[in-house]
């Protein structure tokens, strides 16, 4: 591979055939067996440092690639069955989660509000708007990491039967660690920007898991009505 | 033949991307293989095989297994069909449940809840095939009100029955009707 030849310049004899004015395709290959032990361990060094970086940041986001996304909730109802990608079986089976099968209900997560911006625990949050139909719902608040977090009542969850409505059948939660008046959903006491924060929403016996088609159908709205 | 340094770079950036390519796959495809703990492992630890355990209820910092509603009471059972037929036979008197089964890997093989179950109790009947035609040979009484469930190949799986908590007073009523509820032999 060295372009400048430190060979003398000898225009007759056996040492021209280091001649440097050969075109280069034809000129000899000398080997240089530590150049190419180093140049091929580099290849494999780095591509398996890529590769398995790769890997891990993909599973370790938590966010199987054939998501449903509708504003900022996301579904994944491929997600536990045998017609799942290899990415949810990995992110699934690493997680020992057990997923909502279709024929049970349907989980949606949102870990954005409205305006895209990532879910913080410590601001005040307006869930409003409607479900698609479903003969029960819950809504839960867990950390980054979708664990449960202690709250001051005790309850992370709402549920759709005590719900107060509005007269057309829509309703408006307010997400927010202290007490609040009307359907008060309680995030984490005391708890940083760091950890997180998703809403899980599940739909139970609802009929976008069986069969009909998510497209078009309406989600209540994440609004960010304060931050300290 | 020697070759330019550039085209050398090249071919190393390509070779290093498809290798990087081929190991990303590989690492993604034997995850599934080498967890440590799958949700079928997890639940042997509330219980014996082939009767529902009942799982702790879902609070913050004790959840018994990740991502469960916190508004449910779940038990689960984990059974084997190459031991024989699993039969699972429930009354819950909530105005919610629903059961899902799953096999070793945690994929949903069949799922129902109490409105598509069409009766108010759970009876549900899992075999494999060659154990369906033996059955069929001498059947039991009640073998047309059951929901036969048959599996090609005799899977190894769990079932995770979930019911609905109205009200923290209906707790104790649903915590025996999960215990009550069976998975077992016919």
């Amino acid at each position: 591979m060295s372009e400048t030849s430190l060979w003398p310049r000898v225009t007759s004899g056996e040492t021209n055939w280091y001649e440097n004015e050969l075109p280069r395709v034809i000129r000899p290959h000398r080997g240089h067996p530590v150049r190419t032990l180093t140049a091929i361990s580099l290849v494999l060094l780095l591509a398996s440092l890529l590769g398995i970086s790769s890997a891990y940041l993909v599973i370790e986001r938590e966010q199987p690639l054939n998501a449903v996304t509708i504003g900022p909730w996301q579904a994944y109802p491929k997600a536990g069955t045998t017609e799942a990608d290899p990415y949810s079986v990995a992110i699934y089976t690493r997680g020992a989660v057990i997923p909502l099968a279709s024929g049970e209900g349907l989980a949606l997560v949102a870990r954005v509000d409205s305006n895209e911006h990532l879910l913080d625990p410590t601001c005040v949050y307006r869930i409003a708007g409607q479900t698609p139909s479903a003969r029960l719902w819950t809504l839960t608040a867990v950390n980054g990491r979708g664990d449960l977090v202690e709250t001051l009542p005790g309850r992370v969850h709402l549920v759709s039967q005590n719900l107060l409505r509005a007269g057309d059948g829509t309703f408006e939660i307010t997400a927010a660690a202290s007490p609040q008046s009307g359907n008060w959903l309680p995030l984490a006491a005391g708890a940083n920007a760091s950890d997180g924060l998703r809403f899980v929403l599940r739909l139970y016996d609802a009929p976008v898991t069986t069969g009909a088609a998510l497209d078009g159908v309406s989600m209540p709205v994440i609004e960010r009505t304060g931050c300290p | 033949m020697t070759l330019s340094p550039r085209f050398t770079l090249t071919v190393g950036i390509l070779a290093t991307l498809c290798l990087a390519a081929v190991i990303h796959i590989l690492v993604v495809l034997s995850i599934p293989r080498n967890v440590q703990h799958s949700a079928y492992d997890n639940i042997a630890t509330y219980g014996i095989d082939r009767q529902f355990n009942l799982l702790p209820d879902v609070k913050p910092g004790q959840e018994a297994l990740p991502d469960l509603d916190p508004a449910m009471k779940h038990a689960a059972c984990r059974f084997q069909l190459a031991d024989g037929p699993v039969l699972f036979d429930a009354s819950i008197p909530v105005s919610f449940w629903s059961i899902g089964l799953f096999n070793a890997a945690g994929e949903a093989v069949y799922s129902l809840n109490n409105r598509t179950a069409g009766a108010e109790r759970l009876s549900m009947l899992v075999l494999t095939t060659p154990q369906l035609s033996i059955l069929r040979e001498n059947p039991p009484e009640n073998l047309e009100d059951l929901i036969v469930i048959e599996t090609p190949e005799p899977i190894s799986g769990f079932a995770l029955l979930r019911a609905y908590v109205p009200h923290s007073s209906k707790a104790d009523e649903i915590d025996l009707a999960l215990r009550a509820a069976r998975c077992g032999t016919i």
